[in-house]
Protein backbone atom coordinates (compact mmCIF):
# COMPACT_ATOMS: atom_id res chain seq x y z
CA UNK A 1 0.00 0.00 0.00
CA UNK A 2 1.42 2.82 -1.01
CA UNK A 3 -0.31 5.78 1.67
CA UNK A 4 -1.14 4.06 4.80
CA UNK A 5 -2.94 5.98 7.83
CA UNK A 6 -3.66 4.10 10.81
CA UNK A 7 -6.27 4.73 14.06
CA UNK A 8 -4.92 8.29 13.50
CA UNK A 9 -6.49 10.52 16.44
CA UNK A 10 -6.59 14.36 16.03
CA UNK A 11 -8.16 17.14 18.10
CA UNK A 12 -7.08 20.59 18.14
CA UNK A 13 -7.51 21.62 22.23
CA UNK A 14 -7.49 19.10 25.00
CA UNK A 15 -10.71 18.45 25.67
CA UNK A 16 -12.54 19.28 22.79
CA UNK A 17 -14.07 17.13 20.59
CA UNK A 18 -12.17 14.99 17.76
CA UNK A 19 -11.69 16.03 14.29
CA UNK A 20 -10.37 12.71 13.99
CA UNK A 21 -11.09 9.99 15.97
CA UNK A 22 -9.05 6.57 15.03
CA UNK A 23 -9.30 7.13 10.95
CA UNK A 24 -7.83 3.92 9.29
CA UNK A 25 -7.64 3.85 5.57
CA UNK A 26 -4.79 3.08 2.99
CA UNK A 27 -4.77 4.23 -0.83
CA UNK A 28 -2.63 1.99 -3.28
CA UNK A 29 -1.23 2.69 -6.21
CA UNK A 30 -2.92 3.76 -9.16
CA UNK A 31 -6.47 3.95 -7.33
CA UNK A 32 -8.61 7.01 -6.58
CA UNK A 33 -9.86 7.01 -3.36
CA UNK A 34 -12.44 9.20 -2.35
CA UNK A 35 -13.10 11.04 0.94
CA UNK A 36 -16.74 11.54 1.22
CA UNK A 37 -17.92 13.57 4.19
CA UNK A 38 -20.26 16.76 5.51
CA UNK A 39 -18.63 20.09 5.95
CA UNK A 40 -16.41 19.84 9.22
CA UNK A 41 -16.12 15.80 8.86
CA UNK A 42 -12.70 15.99 9.58
CA UNK A 43 -11.34 15.77 5.59
CA UNK A 44 -8.73 18.52 5.86
CA UNK A 45 -7.74 17.56 9.06
CA UNK A 46 -6.95 14.34 7.83
CA UNK A 47 -5.27 15.42 4.69
CA UNK A 48 -2.86 18.33 6.78
CA UNK A 49 -1.55 15.43 9.14
CA UNK A 50 -0.89 13.00 5.95
CA UNK A 51 1.17 16.24 4.23
CA UNK A 52 3.02 17.60 7.50
CA UNK A 53 0.99 20.55 8.35
CA UNK A 54 -0.54 19.15 11.40
CA UNK A 55 0.79 16.61 13.88
CA UNK A 56 -1.17 13.92 14.97
CA UNK A 57 -2.30 13.20 18.45
CA UNK A 58 -1.85 9.50 18.28
CA UNK A 59 -1.67 7.33 15.36
CA UNK A 60 0.47 6.54 12.65
CA UNK A 61 1.10 7.91 8.49
CA UNK A 62 3.06 5.70 6.06
CA UNK A 63 3.85 6.48 2.63
CA UNK A 64 5.68 4.05 0.66
CA UNK A 65 6.67 2.58 4.01
CA UNK A 66 7.76 5.38 5.55
CA UNK A 67 6.63 6.70 8.89
CA UNK A 68 5.66 10.29 7.85
CA UNK A 69 5.21 11.76 11.35
CA UNK A 70 8.78 10.98 12.02
CA UNK A 71 9.52 12.42 8.53
CA UNK A 72 7.25 15.32 7.30
CA UNK A 73 10.01 16.48 4.71
CA UNK A 74 9.34 12.68 3.01
CA UNK A 75 5.44 13.80 2.84
CA UNK A 76 6.26 16.77 1.09
CA UNK A 77 8.05 15.34 -1.39
CA UNK A 78 5.71 12.54 -1.61
CA UNK A 79 2.71 14.17 -1.94
CA UNK A 80 1.43 17.06 -3.98
CA UNK A 81 -1.42 18.68 -2.97
CA UNK A 82 -3.98 20.65 -4.43
CA UNK A 83 -5.21 22.42 -1.53
CA UNK A 84 -9.42 23.33 -0.90
CA UNK A 85 -8.72 27.34 -0.70
CA UNK A 86 -7.81 29.16 -3.75
CA UNK A 87 -3.58 28.96 -4.42
CA UNK A 88 -2.88 32.85 -4.89
CA UNK A 89 -1.13 33.20 -8.01
CA UNK A 90 -2.02 37.14 -8.86
CA UNK A 91 0.66 38.17 -10.57
CA UNK A 92 1.21 34.90 -12.58
CA UNK A 93 0.71 33.56 -15.32
CA UNK A 94 -0.98 30.07 -15.08
CA UNK A 95 1.72 29.08 -17.38
CA UNK A 96 4.66 30.20 -15.17
CA UNK A 97 2.83 28.77 -12.19
CA UNK A 98 2.71 25.54 -13.30
CA UNK A 99 5.94 25.30 -14.92
CA UNK A 100 7.74 26.95 -11.33
CA UNK A 101 5.62 24.22 -9.71
CA UNK A 102 7.02 21.37 -12.00
CA UNK A 103 10.52 22.60 -11.11
CA UNK A 104 10.41 23.47 -7.70
CA UNK A 105 9.04 20.00 -7.15
CA UNK A 106 12.15 18.76 -8.92
CA UNK A 107 11.42 18.23 -12.23
CA UNK A 108 13.71 18.71 -15.42
CA UNK A 109 12.60 21.78 -17.85
CA UNK A 110 11.52 20.63 -20.76
CA UNK A 111 9.63 17.21 -19.59
CA UNK A 112 7.64 19.96 -16.89
CA UNK A 113 7.26 22.11 -20.02
CA UNK A 114 6.28 19.06 -22.16
CA UNK A 115 3.42 17.60 -19.03
CA UNK A 116 2.14 20.99 -18.61
CA UNK A 117 1.29 21.81 -22.47
CA UNK A 118 -0.54 18.08 -21.97
CA UNK A 119 -2.27 19.25 -18.90
CA UNK A 120 -3.16 22.64 -20.38
CA UNK A 121 -4.60 21.09 -23.64
CA UNK A 122 -6.23 18.22 -21.87
CA UNK A 123 -8.65 20.81 -19.78
CA UNK A 124 -8.70 23.44 -22.42
CA UNK A 125 -6.97 26.17 -20.87
CA UNK A 126 -5.31 27.39 -23.87
CA UNK A 127 -6.68 30.50 -24.17
CA UNK A 128 -5.41 31.74 -20.16
CA UNK A 129 -2.22 30.44 -20.35
CA UNK A 130 -0.39 33.72 -20.46
CA UNK A 131 -3.19 35.94 -18.78
CA UNK A 132 -2.91 37.27 -15.28
CA UNK A 133 -3.40 35.13 -12.28
CA UNK A 134 -5.61 38.26 -11.07
CA UNK A 135 -7.80 38.23 -14.29
CA UNK A 136 -8.42 34.67 -13.89
CA UNK A 137 -12.40 33.19 -12.64
CA UNK A 138 -12.39 30.85 -9.66
CA UNK A 139 -13.18 27.87 -11.77
CA UNK A 140 -10.28 27.94 -14.65
CA UNK A 141 -7.54 29.42 -11.04
CA UNK A 142 -8.73 25.97 -9.91
CA UNK A 143 -8.13 23.74 -12.68
CA UNK A 144 -4.47 25.83 -12.60
CA UNK A 145 -4.22 24.52 -9.49
CA UNK A 146 -5.20 21.18 -10.31
CA UNK A 147 -2.24 21.35 -12.94
CA UNK A 148 0.15 22.30 -10.22
CA UNK A 149 -0.92 19.56 -8.63
CA UNK A 150 -0.45 17.57 -11.39
CA UNK A 151 2.74 18.85 -13.69
CA UNK A 152 4.93 17.13 -11.62
CA UNK A 153 3.01 14.59 -9.56
CA UNK A 154 4.52 12.79 -6.05
CA UNK A 155 3.70 9.14 -5.25
CA UNK A 156 0.36 10.64 -3.62
CA UNK A 157 -1.72 13.29 -4.80
CA UNK A 158 -4.20 14.52 -2.76
CA UNK A 159 -6.82 16.76 -3.96
CA UNK A 160 -9.45 19.05 -2.05
CA UNK A 161 -12.21 19.60 -3.76
CA UNK A 162 -11.23 20.13 -7.51
CA UNK A 163 -14.18 20.75 -9.13
CA UNK A 164 -15.45 23.33 -6.69
CA UNK A 165 -16.09 26.30 -9.44
CA UNK A 166 -15.54 24.36 -12.42
CA UNK A 167 -17.78 24.87 -15.13
CA UNK A 168 -20.07 20.77 -16.36
CA UNK A 169 -17.70 20.47 -19.56
CA UNK A 170 -14.27 21.06 -17.87
CA UNK A 171 -15.37 19.02 -15.33
CA UNK A 172 -15.45 15.73 -16.98
CA UNK A 173 -12.00 16.38 -18.67
CA UNK A 174 -11.08 17.26 -14.85
CA UNK A 175 -12.02 13.60 -13.65
CA UNK A 176 -10.37 12.30 -17.33
CA UNK A 177 -6.88 13.86 -15.69
CA UNK A 178 -7.79 12.16 -12.20
CA UNK A 179 -7.91 8.81 -13.61
CA UNK A 180 -5.03 9.46 -15.74
CA UNK A 181 -2.94 10.14 -12.56
CA UNK A 182 -3.89 6.90 -10.91
CA UNK A 183 -3.07 5.04 -14.06
CA UNK A 184 0.42 6.41 -14.19
CA UNK A 185 0.97 5.13 -11.30
CA UNK A 186 -0.26 7.93 -8.54
CA UNK A 187 -2.03 7.25 -5.25
CA UNK A 188 -5.01 9.39 -5.66
CA UNK A 189 -6.65 10.99 -2.40
CA UNK A 190 -9.89 12.66 -3.35
CA UNK A 191 -11.67 14.74 -1.06
CA UNK A 192 -15.10 16.05 -1.87
CA UNK A 193 -18.97 16.64 -0.34
CA UNK A 194 -20.15 16.08 -3.98
CA UNK A 195 -21.20 12.51 -3.90
CA UNK A 196 -22.60 12.05 -7.28
CA UNK A 197 -19.36 12.84 -8.86
CA UNK A 198 -17.23 10.55 -6.46
CA UNK A 199 -19.46 8.15 -7.34
CA UNK A 200 -18.43 7.87 -10.98
CA UNK A 201 -14.68 8.60 -10.42
CA UNK A 202 -13.80 6.73 -7.38
CA UNK A 203 -12.69 3.09 -7.07
CA UNK A 204 -12.87 2.95 -3.02
CA UNK A 205 -14.17 5.75 -0.86
CA UNK A 206 -14.59 6.28 3.33
CA UNK A 207 -17.67 8.12 4.37
CA UNK A 208 -16.38 10.48 7.40
CA UNK A 209 -18.51 11.56 9.77
CA UNK A 210 -17.82 13.33 12.85
CA UNK A 211 -14.20 12.46 12.53
CA UNK A 212 -14.82 8.67 12.07
CA UNK A 213 -14.85 6.42 9.16
CA UNK A 214 -18.28 5.55 9.26
CA UNK A 215 -17.98 2.61 6.54
CA UNK A 216 -15.38 2.38 3.31
CA UNK A 217 -15.31 0.07 0.43
CA UNK A 218 -16.15 -0.21 -3.61
CA UNK A 219 -19.07 2.24 -4.52
CA UNK A 220 -20.95 -1.00 -4.81
CA UNK A 221 -20.14 -2.23 -1.24
CA UNK A 222 -21.28 0.88 0.11
CA UNK A 223 -24.07 0.67 -2.01
CA UNK A 224 -25.14 -2.93 -1.27
CA UNK A 225 -27.01 -1.86 1.71
CA UNK A 226 -29.47 -0.13 -0.68
CA UNK A 227 -29.14 -2.45 -3.38
CA UNK A 228 -33.19 -3.38 -3.23
CA UNK A 229 -33.82 -0.61 -2.92
CA UNK A 230 -35.01 2.14 -6.01
CA UNK A 231 -34.78 6.05 -5.91
CA UNK A 232 -38.44 7.79 -6.28
CA UNK A 233 -37.66 11.48 -7.27
CA UNK A 234 -40.76 14.02 -7.68
CA UNK A 235 -40.94 17.23 -8.78
CA UNK A 236 -44.22 19.25 -7.49
CA UNK A 237 -46.68 21.27 -9.43
CA UNK A 238 -45.65 24.73 -7.61
CA UNK A 239 -49.43 25.31 -6.80
CA UNK A 240 -49.26 22.04 -4.94
CA UNK A 241 -49.33 21.41 -1.51
CA UNK A 242 -48.04 18.91 0.72
CA UNK A 243 -48.07 15.14 -0.87
CA UNK A 244 -48.67 12.68 1.32
CA UNK A 245 -46.15 9.73 0.35
CA UNK A 246 -47.56 5.86 0.86
CA UNK A 247 -46.26 3.50 3.22
CA UNK A 248 -44.62 1.48 1.18
CA UNK A 249 -41.87 4.38 0.83
CA UNK A 250 -38.41 4.81 3.00
CA UNK A 251 -38.07 8.01 4.73
CA UNK A 252 -37.32 11.55 2.19
CA UNK A 253 -35.77 14.52 1.99
CA UNK A 254 -37.84 17.98 0.72
CA UNK A 255 -35.81 20.56 -1.10
CA UNK A 256 -37.64 23.36 -2.55
CA UNK A 257 -40.63 21.46 -5.17
CA UNK A 258 -38.66 18.29 -5.20
CA UNK A 259 -39.30 14.98 -3.07
CA UNK A 260 -36.76 12.38 -2.96
CA UNK A 261 -37.82 9.03 -1.38
CA UNK A 262 -36.01 5.29 -1.21
CA UNK A 263 -38.61 2.71 -2.40
CA UNK A 264 -38.03 -0.89 -2.17
CA UNK A 265 -37.69 -2.70 -5.47
CA UNK A 266 -40.10 -5.05 -4.94
CA UNK A 267 -42.81 -2.36 -4.96
CA UNK A 268 -41.36 -0.72 -8.10
CA UNK A 269 -45.09 -0.85 -9.82
CA UNK A 270 -47.24 0.22 -7.14
CA UNK A 271 -44.41 3.27 -7.04
CA UNK A 272 -44.80 4.40 -11.21
CA UNK A 273 -49.10 3.62 -10.66
CA UNK A 274 -49.09 6.62 -7.95
CA UNK A 275 -46.56 8.81 -9.35
CA UNK A 276 -47.98 8.37 -12.80
CA UNK A 277 -51.58 9.11 -11.24
CA UNK A 278 -50.35 12.34 -9.30
CA UNK A 279 -48.98 13.42 -12.93
CA UNK A 280 -51.48 13.03 -14.66
CA UNK A 281 -53.81 14.72 -12.06
CA UNK A 282 -51.20 17.70 -12.56
CA UNK A 283 -50.01 17.61 -8.77
CA UNK A 284 -46.60 16.80 -9.73
CA UNK A 285 -44.69 17.91 -13.11
CA UNK A 286 -42.50 15.19 -13.19
CA UNK A 287 -41.02 11.87 -11.87
CA UNK A 288 -38.12 9.36 -12.33
CA UNK A 289 -37.85 6.28 -10.51
CA UNK A 290 -34.28 4.97 -10.95
CA UNK A 291 -31.78 2.66 -8.91
CA UNK A 292 -30.82 3.85 -6.04
CA UNK A 293 -27.37 5.87 -5.78
CA UNK A 294 -24.44 6.26 -3.49
CA UNK A 295 -26.23 9.57 -2.50
CA UNK A 296 -28.76 7.87 -1.05
CA UNK A 297 -26.44 5.51 0.74
CA UNK A 298 -24.59 8.22 2.05
CA UNK A 299 -27.74 10.01 3.28
CA UNK A 300 -28.56 6.92 4.73
CA UNK A 301 -25.89 6.25 6.43
CA UNK A 302 -24.71 9.94 7.78
CA UNK A 303 -28.23 10.95 8.30
CA UNK A 304 -29.11 8.25 10.44
CA UNK A 305 -26.14 8.88 12.96
CA UNK A 306 -26.15 12.68 12.66
CA UNK A 307 -28.11 13.69 16.02
CA UNK A 308 -27.72 17.13 15.06
CA UNK A 309 -27.29 17.00 11.48
CA UNK A 310 -30.74 16.96 9.49
CA UNK A 311 -29.52 16.04 5.67
CA UNK A 312 -31.14 17.84 2.56
CA UNK A 313 -30.70 17.10 -0.60
CA UNK A 314 -30.01 20.24 -2.69
CA UNK A 315 -30.01 19.24 -6.63
CA UNK A 316 -29.40 21.02 -9.56
CA UNK A 317 -28.70 19.82 -13.07
CA UNK A 318 -25.25 18.97 -12.76
CA UNK A 319 -24.68 18.07 -9.02
CA UNK A 320 -26.30 17.18 -5.91
CA UNK A 321 -24.61 18.28 -3.34
CA UNK A 322 -25.46 16.84 0.61
CA UNK A 323 -24.65 18.88 3.40
CA UNK A 324 -25.53 19.15 6.89
CA UNK A 325 -28.59 22.09 7.31
CA UNK B 1 21.89 22.46 -5.73
CA UNK B 2 18.69 21.70 -5.46
CA UNK B 3 18.06 24.43 -2.52
CA UNK B 4 19.70 26.73 -4.94
CA UNK B 5 17.80 26.04 -7.80
CA UNK B 6 14.78 26.21 -5.26
CA UNK B 7 15.87 29.47 -4.48
CA UNK B 8 16.45 30.90 -7.80
CA UNK B 9 12.96 29.94 -8.76
CA UNK B 10 10.91 31.11 -5.33
CA UNK B 11 12.94 34.74 -6.25
CA UNK B 12 11.17 34.93 -9.40
CA UNK B 13 7.92 33.40 -8.08
CA UNK B 14 7.75 36.42 -5.54
CA UNK B 15 9.43 39.48 -7.70
CA UNK B 16 6.53 38.24 -10.14
CA UNK B 17 3.98 37.99 -7.61
CA UNK B 18 4.82 41.19 -6.18
CA UNK B 19 5.94 42.76 -9.74
CA UNK B 20 2.89 45.63 -9.55
CA UNK B 21 3.92 46.37 -5.51
CA UNK B 22 8.16 46.31 -6.58
CA UNK B 23 8.00 49.66 -8.14
CA UNK B 24 5.42 51.26 -6.04
CA UNK B 25 7.35 49.72 -2.83
CA UNK B 26 10.94 50.94 -4.39
CA UNK B 27 9.76 54.68 -4.62
CA UNK B 28 8.05 54.72 -1.19
CA UNK B 29 11.30 53.36 0.49
CA UNK B 30 13.19 55.61 -1.29
CA UNK B 31 10.94 58.66 -0.45
CA UNK B 32 10.86 57.53 3.27
CA UNK B 33 14.79 57.42 3.31
CA UNK B 34 15.00 60.80 1.54
CA UNK B 35 12.05 62.37 3.41
CA UNK B 36 14.26 61.45 6.50
CA UNK B 37 17.49 62.94 5.14
CA UNK B 38 15.96 65.89 3.63
CA UNK B 39 12.83 66.64 5.96
CA UNK B 40 14.03 66.11 8.83
CA UNK B 41 16.69 68.76 9.20
CA UNK B 42 13.87 71.27 8.96
CA UNK B 43 12.99 70.24 12.50
CA UNK B 44 15.88 72.44 13.79
CA UNK B 45 16.79 75.96 13.29
CA UNK B 46 20.57 75.56 13.23
CA UNK B 47 22.37 72.16 12.52
CA UNK B 48 25.66 70.93 13.37
CA UNK B 49 27.44 68.43 11.93
CA UNK B 50 27.26 65.87 14.26
CA UNK B 51 23.52 66.57 13.84
CA UNK B 52 23.90 66.27 9.96
CA UNK B 53 25.90 62.95 10.27
CA UNK B 54 23.21 61.32 12.34
CA UNK B 55 20.24 62.16 10.26
CA UNK B 56 22.81 61.09 7.01
CA UNK B 57 23.33 57.72 8.34
CA UNK B 58 19.90 57.14 9.90
CA UNK B 59 17.91 57.47 7.12
CA UNK B 60 19.29 54.35 5.82
CA UNK B 61 18.98 52.62 8.46
CA UNK B 62 15.09 53.53 9.62
CA UNK B 63 14.41 52.65 5.77
CA UNK B 64 16.14 48.78 6.58
CA UNK B 65 14.47 48.53 9.35
CA UNK B 66 10.95 49.74 8.96
CA UNK B 67 10.90 47.55 5.83
CA UNK B 68 11.43 44.27 8.00
CA UNK B 69 9.75 45.26 11.08
CA UNK B 70 6.66 47.05 9.95
CA UNK B 71 6.17 46.20 5.98
CA UNK B 72 6.78 42.62 5.98
CA UNK B 73 4.88 41.63 9.14
CA UNK B 74 2.18 43.59 6.50
CA UNK B 75 2.81 41.31 3.65
CA UNK B 76 3.05 37.93 5.84
CA UNK B 77 0.09 38.82 7.38
CA UNK B 78 -1.32 38.90 4.49
CA UNK B 79 0.11 35.62 2.76
CA UNK B 80 -1.09 34.23 5.79
CA UNK B 81 -4.57 35.32 5.41
CA UNK B 82 -4.83 34.31 1.47
CA UNK B 83 -3.71 30.92 2.13
CA UNK B 84 -0.24 31.43 0.49
CA UNK B 85 1.78 30.41 3.27
CA UNK B 86 0.03 27.03 4.21
CA UNK B 87 0.66 26.50 0.45
CA UNK B 88 4.28 27.18 0.26
CA UNK B 89 4.50 24.75 3.48
CA UNK B 90 3.48 21.74 1.43
CA UNK B 91 5.88 22.53 -1.25
CA UNK B 92 8.70 19.95 -0.88
CA UNK B 93 11.32 23.23 -0.13
CA UNK B 94 13.53 23.90 2.52
CA UNK B 95 12.19 26.44 5.03
CA UNK B 96 15.29 28.19 4.93
CA UNK B 97 15.20 28.84 1.47
CA UNK B 98 11.73 30.20 1.17
CA UNK B 99 12.74 32.70 4.07
CA UNK B 100 16.06 33.76 2.23
CA UNK B 101 14.21 33.69 -1.39
CA UNK B 102 11.41 36.32 0.43
CA UNK B 103 14.06 38.38 2.22
CA UNK B 104 16.08 38.93 -1.11
CA UNK B 105 12.78 40.18 -2.71
CA UNK B 106 12.18 42.76 0.24
CA UNK B 107 15.65 43.47 0.23
CA UNK B 108 15.33 44.37 -3.37
CA UNK B 109 12.44 47.03 -2.52
CA UNK B 110 14.52 48.49 -0.10
CA UNK B 111 18.13 48.93 -1.33
CA UNK B 112 17.77 51.54 -4.13
CA UNK B 113 15.80 53.62 -1.58
CA UNK B 114 19.28 53.22 1.19
CA UNK B 115 21.55 53.82 -1.65
CA UNK B 116 19.47 57.06 -2.20
CA UNK B 117 19.37 58.25 0.71
CA UNK B 118 23.04 58.15 1.00
CA UNK B 119 24.04 59.64 -1.84
CA UNK B 120 21.35 62.86 -1.86
CA UNK B 121 22.09 63.12 2.22
CA UNK B 122 26.16 64.15 1.16
CA UNK B 123 25.36 65.44 -1.66
CA UNK B 124 23.00 68.01 0.59
CA UNK B 125 24.97 68.60 3.24
CA UNK B 126 28.43 68.10 1.21
CA UNK B 127 29.67 65.56 3.25
CA UNK B 128 32.56 63.10 2.27
CA UNK B 129 31.28 60.36 3.56
CA UNK B 130 34.24 57.45 4.25
CA UNK B 131 32.15 54.22 3.11
CA UNK B 132 34.03 51.02 4.58
CA UNK B 133 33.44 48.10 2.82
CA UNK B 134 31.78 46.28 6.30
CA UNK B 135 28.69 48.10 4.69
CA UNK B 136 27.85 45.40 2.98
CA UNK B 137 27.51 42.78 5.52
CA UNK B 138 26.07 45.53 7.63
CA UNK B 139 23.19 46.02 5.48
CA UNK B 140 22.75 42.46 5.10
CA UNK B 141 22.99 41.66 8.72
CA UNK B 142 20.06 44.53 9.14
CA UNK B 143 18.28 43.65 6.79
CA UNK B 144 17.84 39.33 8.06
CA UNK B 145 17.53 40.73 11.41
CA UNK B 146 14.72 42.91 11.05
CA UNK B 147 12.83 40.93 7.75
CA UNK B 148 13.61 37.71 10.37
CA UNK B 149 12.30 39.53 13.62
CA UNK B 150 9.07 40.46 11.45
CA UNK B 151 8.34 37.30 10.47
CA UNK B 152 8.74 35.90 13.33
CA UNK B 153 5.93 38.37 14.59
CA UNK B 154 3.59 37.80 11.76
CA UNK B 155 3.52 33.84 12.18
CA UNK B 156 2.82 34.07 15.85
CA UNK B 157 0.35 36.39 16.26
CA UNK B 158 -2.95 36.76 14.22
CA UNK B 159 -3.00 39.47 11.31
CA UNK B 160 -5.26 42.13 13.18
CA UNK B 161 -2.23 41.98 15.86
CA UNK B 162 0.15 41.93 13.71
CA UNK B 163 -0.52 45.40 12.00
CA UNK B 164 -1.41 47.21 15.12
CA UNK B 165 2.18 46.17 16.61
CA UNK B 166 4.05 47.25 13.35
CA UNK B 167 1.87 50.58 13.44
CA UNK B 168 3.83 50.52 17.56
CA UNK B 169 6.67 49.64 16.32
CA UNK B 170 6.66 52.74 13.56
CA UNK B 171 6.51 55.22 16.39
CA UNK B 172 8.67 53.23 18.27
CA UNK B 173 11.53 53.64 15.83
CA UNK B 174 11.20 56.70 14.43
CA UNK B 175 10.60 58.74 17.75
CA UNK B 176 12.25 56.60 20.81
CA UNK B 177 15.21 54.76 19.14
CA UNK B 178 18.80 56.31 18.83
CA UNK B 179 19.15 56.26 14.63
CA UNK B 180 18.97 59.88 14.39
CA UNK B 181 20.26 60.68 17.71
CA UNK B 182 23.14 59.38 19.91
CA UNK B 183 21.54 57.06 22.49
CA UNK B 184 22.85 59.47 25.36
CA UNK B 185 20.16 61.68 24.77
CA UNK B 186 17.70 58.83 25.72
CA UNK B 187 16.10 58.73 29.61
CA UNK B 188 18.66 56.34 31.08
CA UNK B 189 15.74 53.32 31.52
CA UNK B 190 15.33 54.05 27.94
CA UNK B 191 18.85 53.75 26.68
CA UNK B 192 19.30 50.35 29.04
CA UNK B 193 16.80 48.66 27.15
CA UNK B 194 18.31 50.10 23.75
CA UNK B 195 21.21 48.53 24.80
CA UNK B 196 20.11 44.78 24.51
CA UNK B 197 17.54 45.03 21.49
CA UNK B 198 18.60 45.03 17.70
CA UNK B 199 17.79 48.90 16.76
CA UNK B 200 20.68 50.29 18.59
CA UNK B 201 23.26 48.24 17.20
CA UNK B 202 21.41 48.90 13.94
CA UNK B 203 22.31 52.13 14.17
CA UNK B 204 25.85 51.49 15.08
CA UNK B 205 26.83 49.28 12.43
CA UNK B 206 25.04 51.38 9.85
CA UNK B 207 26.95 54.70 10.99
CA UNK B 208 30.35 52.99 11.32
CA UNK B 209 30.36 51.69 8.06
CA UNK B 210 28.84 54.31 6.24
CA UNK B 211 31.19 57.11 7.63
CA UNK B 212 34.00 55.59 8.92
CA UNK B 213 35.77 59.08 9.44
CA UNK B 214 33.59 59.98 11.62
CA UNK B 215 32.00 56.88 13.71
CA UNK B 216 33.71 53.70 15.14
CA UNK B 217 32.86 50.51 13.87
CA UNK B 218 32.01 48.57 16.91
CA UNK B 219 32.79 45.05 17.46
CA UNK B 220 30.08 45.12 20.00
CA UNK B 221 27.19 46.05 18.11
CA UNK B 222 28.12 43.54 15.25
CA UNK B 223 28.22 40.88 17.95
CA UNK B 224 25.31 42.16 19.41
CA UNK B 225 23.40 42.25 15.93
CA UNK B 226 24.70 38.89 15.27
CA UNK B 227 23.08 37.13 18.17
CA UNK B 228 19.89 38.75 17.18
CA UNK B 229 20.14 37.81 13.63
CA UNK B 230 21.15 33.99 14.44
CA UNK B 231 18.57 33.97 17.03
CA UNK B 232 15.12 35.74 15.22
CA UNK B 233 16.55 33.75 12.04
CA UNK B 234 16.45 30.75 13.69
CA UNK B 235 13.27 31.23 15.41
CA UNK B 236 11.43 31.84 12.12
CA UNK B 237 13.03 28.95 10.80
CA UNK B 238 11.43 26.69 13.92
CA UNK B 239 7.63 28.85 13.36
CA UNK B 240 7.48 27.84 9.74
CA UNK B 241 7.98 24.29 10.37
CA UNK B 242 6.30 24.04 13.47
CA UNK B 243 3.21 21.59 13.40
CA UNK B 244 -0.28 22.59 14.88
Amino acid sequence: MLLEVEELTKRYKRGATRANDSVNLTVDAGQVYGLLGHNGAGKTTLVNQIVGLIRPDAGSIWIDGRDVVADPGFARRACSIQPQSQVPIDGLTPRQAIETLGRLRGGRPDSVRERSARLVEALDLGEWLDVDGARLSGGVKRLVSFCMAAVEPGKVVILDEPTNDVDPVRRRLLWAQVRSLADEGAAVLLVTHNVIEAERSVDRLAILDHGRVLTEGTTAELKAGIADELRLELVLDPETGRIETPQFTGPHTVVGNRIVATVPARMAGEAATWARDLRRAGRIEEFSLAPATLEDAYVALVGSTSATATPTAVSSEEEIDVRAA
Amino acid sequence: MSALRSYRLLVTWQARRMKMFLPLGIMVQALFALGIVAGYPLLFPTIDKTTILYLATGGPVIALVTMGLVAVPQMVSAAKTEGTLAYMRTLPIPRVVYLLADMTVWLTVVLPGVALAVVIGSIRFGLDLQISPLVIPAVILVALTATSIGYALASLVPPMVANMASQVLVVFILMFSPLNFPADRLPGWLAAIHSVLPIQAMGEVMRGTLASNSFPITVGAFALLGVWCVASFAATSVVLTRRA
